[in-house]
């Protein structure tokens, strides 16, 4: 087991790596930029390293500033969290390079599943159903539209290297793809390098139901079961829950499986999240494979009793999952939610600035994430979120109840909050009733709130 | 701050008619209260959770002195002051440099990186001891600016 590991990251993720640590006696660097000086991570962790200015670029995003924090602090690994360098293959290479245990998959699994046109591939290799589309990016605008037709519109154009949402556009019809065509390959080569797009057909009122795997470097690969992750705003995650209120044992054994055998085919190891779309009439298609843990890894935790981050730990440092796959059981129900510095009532603008009240939930069945406390002043330099609002209950009534009975404690002053718009979905009977998709979030704010 | 220290603010907030007593002191802050009534003064630090450690041992914070500039490390490694272990070093106190004069060597990911002063002056103090890790905006040396 490691006797020392560096937190590649900030924030709330930090944070959790860190607790986890301690309860493993393994010694903590935190690595922070001038601006996180006096974040809570930093206070947390045994030692601590400045590695450079605000900018995530020259700080977080560095892998040679990390590397060189490592070395001066004598770390023998490197927990990426989410986000950064967490899916970085490149990142992973040097770790090995420099003799540090990189926390995750291997830099090969990273690369090919960071791919979105390779990773769809692989799944399809696997017997995974897979979004009807292009086989890898398309050449031209003349095969992007030859595929459209073949696959029928509406369709996305995706861009390969994309992931988290970015980079996806939705035309209804060919006149719309020839416009979107060129543009989405300038935005796909400016955000991330590379301008290549897949196409792919447009699953409409689709729900995002996605698959936790864990797999050590002794060839075990098991899953927790699903998380439900539809209710999002322009594709960025804001409440998940597990288990999926439309999945039935039937059909998590079916996408389990499905998800296993996708990460099978490659020899996957350590955390992984398969992304499925699932359709009105419950059949799923692969989306995405994440090649890290998950901003909403704690619903999973919550309602089976594990520590993936313990996991992930573990695995690297070459001892087996703790578990075996017949001991999980999914118990009871869980749901996130993702507490930003936004104003929903202004487009969700990001608001930050010294938090002047914090008074947060407590009580039975409540867990808070966060990095924020009274006094803090929120950088605008980083992602605007403040804390991970968690409940568990026996049943997904009871942690509806639990949810709204937290958010009503939670007081926060100075920033805006989204814990308005979390109440409102949990008063809104659609959300209560479990039938909702994707779009769910835009059509409940272009209602007006009931008053 | 020492025990002895701060049993003397203690005994200070309880003779006097002081009602809330707040020192900081680079990193340490201390708030005495007087409570009501006969009992003791409550005392608070600050950060009751884990203290922040840093990477090696630091020189104690001096006061600034505002006349001088502080070369700061741009980068994360390990500091040296001269080029080979026998060699002498690059700058000693007293010493006038030159604003692009190599000062020292950041050393990190098993490359030497030169720094340069940046600015022209005497070297009035080399903040750092020869083979200490240091972290990105560390003071490493102050001089006296010309």
């Amino acid at each position: 087991m490691f006797s020392k590991i560096l937190i590649a990251n900030r924030g709330e993720v930090a944070l959790r790596v860190i607790r986890t640590c301690r309860e493993l006696g393994i010694a903590t660097v935190a690595v922070h930029s001038q601006a996180d000086a006096q974040s809570l991570h930093v206070r947390f962790a045994d030692e601590d390293v400045c590695i450079g200015p605000a900018s995530s670029a020259q700080s977080y995003l560095d892998p040679v500033r990390i590397i060189a924090a490592a070395e001066v602090t004598g770390a023998e690994a490197i927990h990426p969290g989410y986000g950064f360098l967490a899916e970085n293959a490149r990142f992973a290479e040097i770790c090995n390079e420099c003799n540090i245990v990189f926390i995750g998959p291997t830099a090969h699994m990273i690369r090919m599943m960071g791919d979105k046109a390779v990773a769809k591939r692989t799944m399809a290799n696997a017997g995974v159903p897979v979004v009807p589309g292009s086989d890898g990016p398309v050449g031209s605008l003349d095969e992007a539209l030859r595929i459209a037709r073949e696959v029928g519109f509406p369709v996305m154009l995706k861009a390969v290297a994309g992931g988290g949402g970015k980079g996806i556009r939705i035309v209804n019809t060919p006149e719309a793809l020839s416009r979107a065509y060129d543009i989405a390959r300038a935005e796909a080569g400016s955000a991330f390098g590379d301008g290549a797009l897949y196409v792919e057909k447009f699953v409409d009122h689709a729900r995002h139901v996605e698959i936790q795997l864990l797999g050590d470097q002794q060839g075990a690969i098991v899953h927790l079961g699903e998380r439900d992750c539809s209710v999002q705003r322009r594709r960025q995650k804001l409440i998940e829950e597990s288990p999926s209120p439309i999945v039935t044992p039937e059909l998590r054994e079916r996408m389990a499986q499905a998800a296993l055998c996708g990460a099978r085919s490659i020899g996957y190891c350590n955390a992984g999240t398969v992304e499925f779309l699932v359709g009105q009439d419950r059949s799923f298609y692969f989306m995405e494979m994440n090649t890290r843990v998950q901003v909403e890894h704690p619903v999973t935790e919550m309602v089976t009793g594990t520590d993936i981050v313990k996991e992930q730990i573990r695995i690297a440092a070459g001892l087996p999952i703790s578990f075996r796959q017949e001991d999980i059981i999914l118990q009871g129900h869980a749901i996130e939610c993702r507490i930003n510095a936004e104003d929903p009532e202004n487009d969700f603008r990001p608001g930050p600035g010294k938090i002047i009240e914090w008074h947060v939930p407590g009580g039975i069945g409540v867990r808070l994430d966060t990095h924020a406390y009274a006094h803090y002043t929120v950088p605008p330099y980083y992602d605007s979120m403040l804390a991970k609002l968690i409940v568990h209950a026996s049943t997904r009534d009871e942690a509806i109840v639990r949810m709204r009975r937290a958010l009503e404690e939670f007081f926060v002053e100075g920033v805006p909050t989204t814990i308005p718009f979390h109440l409102r979905v949990m008063n809104d009977p659609v959300f209560r009733q479990g039938e909702f998709d994707t779009s769910y979030v835009e059509r409940l704010m272009a209602e007006p709130i009931a008053t | 701050m020492t025990i002895e220290e701060i049993r003397q603010l203690i005994a200070l907030v309880q003779e006097t008619a002081i009602a809330e007593l707040e020192i900081c002191r680079g990193d340490d802050r201390i708030r005495i209260v007087r409570q009501h009534g006969a009992q003791a003064p409550v005392v608070m630090t600050s950060a009751p959770m884990m203290p922040s450690a840093v990477p090696a041992p630091v020189a104690p914070e001096k006061p600034a002195r505002s006349d001088l500039y502080e070369i700061t490390a741009p980068m994360v490694g390990t500091f040296y002051r001269a080029p080979a272990p026998d060699a002498p070093p690059y700058v000693n106190a007293g010493d006038h440099i030159e604003k692009d004069q190599v000062i020292c060597i950041i050393e990190a990911m098993k490359l030497m990186n030169e720094i340069p002063a940046g600015r022209a002056g005497t070297v009035v103090e080399i903040a750092v001891e020869n083979a200490q890790p240091v972290e990105f905006g560390q003071v490493l040396v102050r001089i006296k600016p010309d």
